[in-house]
């Protein structure tokens, strides 16, 4: 599998192109990102981390060292980490619904539970 | 569905009458002629096909192996009130409310909304029925994350306000939403909202952010699409 390979033999790429680090930080420093912060959160974005980001992509192509890719991914990491910063109310499904796929019925009997 | 007229109530499907049965058949052509299904029907394909938000949901739920088909998951019905659309879990299909869904945006909004809670439906053992907190978390999700509060769409209500207005927004229609659906007091449903608001406001999930506009949805999609790439790279 494609994942395996990468993995075997190390991470050769970013994880997001450097043209994507660079859109990323246009678009967080626009206009109407700044407005929808202020309407959102009350703050102004902190947009710094996209430039840096972009910095490192440009480095890690140009001379891919292990401490280019580690601060490019740990900036990546600690993003994540933000997205996670909660416990969630309900709890994670190992696998989808068991009556997600199954034919409608008319006048179906209440049992159909997930 | 089995469920008695009081059960009914309890849990909103009174405000969609044709749950059980509609005036007309499915495909007949009374329904086309005296209804405004064939018009929901069009505007939901083109909200699946061009909505960002839309295309997004859809990819998650791919992914999380609750492929959504259009005719399986989803029915455009006479719903009473003004009320838009539902989540019906015991069926596992979206509502879309075509008497009250008249115009492109909207559709894409409601579709978006509805495909939210499906979204947690899949991934998460949602109580829909007997845990508030569940109820009124996924709501928050998909006021949230939807363009239900939006900016322009709340200037569109009425509602002016600028600093944090988002969050009272979302709360608002959280509320809103839950009162239309259960039997329950302000009071208690105030309560339930305000004891899971943080962690839900801040459940972007599929969306990575919370998409304001197009542009954003657009970015979120992008990395949806990139998925493999980033977690292989990290």
């Amino acid at each position: 599998m494609e994942r395996d390979t990468l993995e075997v033999t190390n991470v050769t790429m970013p994880p997001r192109t450097c043209d994507d680090y660079w859109s990323e930080f246009r678009h967080c420093k626009s206009l109407w990102n700044r407005f929808h912060n202020y309407y959102a959160h009350g703050t102004s974005p902190s947009c710094g981390q996209w430039k840096e980001d972009y910095y490192s992509c440009r480095e890690w192509e140009k001379n891919p060292g292990p401490e280019t890719k580690e601060s490019l991914q740990q900036s990546e990491r600690n993003r994540e980490a933000e997205q996670r910063k909660f416990t969630p109310v309900w709890d994670l499904r190992r696998d989808p619904p068991r009556d997600w796929h199954m034919p409608l019925h008319q006048g179906k009997s209440p049992d159909s539970q997930s | 569905m089995d469920q008695t007229e009081q059960q009914e109530e309890d849990y909103g499907y009174n405000l969609f009458p044709e749950r059980n049965s509609g005036k007309f058949q499915k495909g007949s052509i009374a329904e086309s002629l005296f209804t405004f299904n064939h018009k929901c029907q069009v505007m939901l394909q083109f909200a699946m096909e061009t909505s960002p938000y839309a295309k997004l949901l859809l990819g998650a739920m791919k992914s999380s192996g609750c492929a959504v088909y259009k005719d399986r998951h989803f029915s455009c019905e006479d719903c009473d009130g003004t009320v838009s659309g539902g989540f019906d879990a015991t069926s596992s299909q979206i509502v879309l409310c075509q008497n009250n869904i008249h115009q492109q945006s909207h559709m894409n909004r409601v579709v978006t909304h509805e495909l939210i809670h499906a979204f947690d439906h899949c991934r998460a053992h949602v109580d829909w029925f007997n845990n508030f907190k569940h109820l009124a978390c996924s709501e928050i999700r998909a006021a949230n994350l939807s363009g239900d509060c939006s900016f322009h769409n709340e200037v569109s209500r009425f509602n002016f306000g600028l600093k944090k207005h988002h969050q009272e927004c979302v709360r608002g229609r959280a509320l809103r939403s839950i009162l239309a659906v259960r039997k329950v007091s302000r009071e208690e449903a105030e309560k339930v909202v305000d004891e899971v608001f943080d962690t839900c406001f801040n459940d972007h999930a599929p969306f990575g952010r919370i998409p304001h506009d197009k542009k954003d949805a657009k970015f979120a999609y992008r990395d949806f699409e990139n998925r493999d790439r980033y977690s292989a790279n990290l």
